[in-house]
């Protein structure tokens, strides 16, 4: 299948990404040559494969739910971009 | 003592442990020899020269006082800038994470730490790991050390370059579609993936979940045992973390080449015609011992790179939305909408074909596609694992080369995405399938660059590789000489 402008934008819009509009000629191209490709799956038979078989070896397990060690509020300080008296500083996001 | 980098990891260790030099002057020694040659190859991407020789200082108070934490005590490893170390820069060689300093240490770190390894700094890579050349580094191009004009192969090609280029004796890389074993093939040494779910993911920065496993690369296979045997067992803290136990080299058992059964390949035209030649050779060898080659059917892993460009997408998409310009890593700030600043720290911080790759996920992620691409890939990959089985219901071992071709010209492929998604050709079906392989070098091409041989063997059979590979080893000659250049 071929994606068209306006969809790379509806699928760049849900990716929270923005293609500048120089770009979504070459991003297109490039886009629908690999779209093209992976296509290819299409023709293969997956009729005989159940849900049973896709998760042979998962064994996920999960921890106990007890206190462990966390992040301290310094550690968080230190890498987040904006933090102040405990908390991210986001943009306002309430209107008044 | 002023050319111990030149020395082989066994070398390092034996030479360690017998004192004959110290982990410092071995570490200044490996200091001067980035300082030397990494302008050229640019294999690291942050140089925290005290912090390295702090760490080499304290292992040496260690060893005088006869208290070394393990054999490994003061052996320098390079790790791939996608692996967090505590305090140390970790940007996956992206801009959006530019500054981020991780306060905690991946499981595999803190293991090599307990024994005494010495970290060195980050090794380049292809941003967030998504390449097979290392041209998609935000900050910078490595090179192979055999020819500065030509690609390391990637993403690993950090950890690949450095230890071609003796600057550190061992690396960790970690592999999603080919990403330790393609560069390893293409600068001279060996590179293992393991068995999915025998190295923990905890502190690996995610690309594609289900696929990504950390390994070794050295230039000796002693190296790789060796890392393979402090990093690997169960992690509590990754949960497709499998219940085993660290691999333990000392049951290694030796392996006869007589009466091997050895899963071969018929060579294509996508191989190139010297590494269809150099594999023929080690085949002839491997023949005249007495092992039985057994021609395979690969022609259904032809399929293996859409399958893996699908899942591997759609988990990327997924992982890296994390990065959002709020918690971590670097933001634009604005004074517009929440939205706003998601999309403009996400767009000016991902390079273009991190960009391409989340999007390609989003979409076959997104509503009324799911089930014609990922669900779809995700029945397909079960077939590649089935054909692995069949494979080794008939077989001991698979070989194939490891990469089609030698190391390609820097920027021969980046116009064009599908054919550098073909250079990982015959290394993403074993991600898909979860098996373990190693990739070692068997000699070079007539300008000098290295040809690599893909050993893959059953889930969980690191131990039947490592013998095999040892055994064929003594019967080739493994090692491909630097040039001139870099000697």
């Amino acid at each position: 299948m071929n994606l068209n402008e306006e969809s790379l934008k509806k699928i760049a819009d849900l990716a929270k990404l923005r293609i500048r509009s120089e770009e979504v000629g070459p991003f297109l191209q490039d886009f629908n040559k690999i779209l093209n490709y992976v296509d290819t799956i299409k023709e293969l038979d997956v009729s005989s494969i159940t849900e049973d078989d896709l998760y042979p070896n998962s064994g996920n397990s999960v921890r106990h739910d007890k206190i462990e060690y966390g992040l301290t509020r310094q550690e968080i300080e230190s890498f987040a971009p904006n933090f102040q008296n405990g908390y991210f500083v986001v943009p306002k996001v309430i209107e008044t | 003592m002023k050319t111990l980098w030149k020395l082989d990891y066994s070398q390092v260790k034996s030479g360690l442990n017998s004192g004959e030099f110290t982990p410092t002057e071995l570490a200044e020694s490996l200091w001067e020899r980035i300082e030397s040659v990494d302008p050229k190859i640019q294999a690291f991407l942050s140089y925290e020269k005290e912090f390295v020789l702090k760490a080499a200082s304290e292992s040496t108070e260690r060893r005088k006082n006869g208290k070394p934490l393990s054999e490994f005590d003061g052996i320098p490893i390079g790790i791939k800038d996608n692996i967090c170390v505590a305090n140390m820069l970790t940007t996956c060689a992206s801009r959006i994470l530019e500054n981020y300093r991780s306060p905690f240490n991946a499981t595999v770190v803190e293991r090599l730490l307990e024994k005494g390894f010495v970290l060195f700094p980050r090794t380049n890579m292809d941003e967030f790991a998504m390449g097979s050349s290392t041209e998609n580094s935000a900050y910078q191009v490595t090179t192979n050390p055999f020819d500065t004009t030509r690609i390391p192969g990637g993403s690993s090609g950090g950890s690949a370059a450095a230890v071609a280029a003796s600057m550190v004796p061992v690396a960790l890389g970690s592999d999603t579609g080919g990403s330790i074993r393609q560069p390893a093939s293409l600068c001279g040494i060996y590179g293992l993936k393991p068995t999915y779910g025998t190295v923990s993911r905890y502190g690996l920065v995610a690309y594609a979940s289900s696929l990504d496993q950390i390994g070794p690369l050295s230039k000796d296979l002693q190296g790789v045992v060796d890392v393979y045997s402090v990093i690997s067992g169960k992690d509590p803290r990754d949960a497709s973390s499998r219940n085993i136990s660290s691999y333990d080299p000392s049951k290694q058992q030796s392996l006869k080449i007589q009466g091997l059964k050895l899963g071969v390949m018929k060579m294509s035209s996508e191989i190139s015609p010297e590494v269809a030649k150099a594999y023929s050779e080690v085949l002839e060898k491997l023949k005249a011992e007495g092992a039985e080659l057994i021609e395979l059917d690969f022609s259904k892993l032809g399929s293996a790179i859409p399958i893996y460009y699908i899942i591997a997408t759609a988990e990327c998409s997924s992982n890296l939305s994390r990065f959002d310009g709020i918690r971590f890593g670097s933001r634009k700030d604005l004074a517009g909408k929440l939205e706003d600043l998601y999309v403009a720290s996400r767009s000016e911080g991902f390079g273009p074909e991190v960009k391409r790759r989340i999007l390609l996920g989003t979409f076959s992620l997104s509503a009324g596609y799911y089930d014609a691409y990922y669900g779809r890939a995700q029945k397909a990959r079960v077939l590649i694992r089935k054909e692995y089985e069949g494979y080794f219901s008939k077989v001991d071992l698979v070989l194939q080369p490891t990469s089609p071709t030698t190391a390609f010209k820097i920027g021969e492929k980046t116009s064009d995405p599908i054919q550098m998604y073909k250079a990982d050709i015959l290394t993403t079906s074993v991600n898909l399938a979860g098996v373990p392989a190693i990739s070692l070098p068997v000699g070079k091409d007539s300008q000098g660059l290295p040809i690599g041989l893909q050993v893959t063997g059953p889930e969980l059979g690191e131990g039947k590789i490592f013998s095999f590979v040892q055994a064929l080893s003594s019967r080739i000659d493994p090692k491909v000489d630097l040039p001139d250049t870099i000697r």
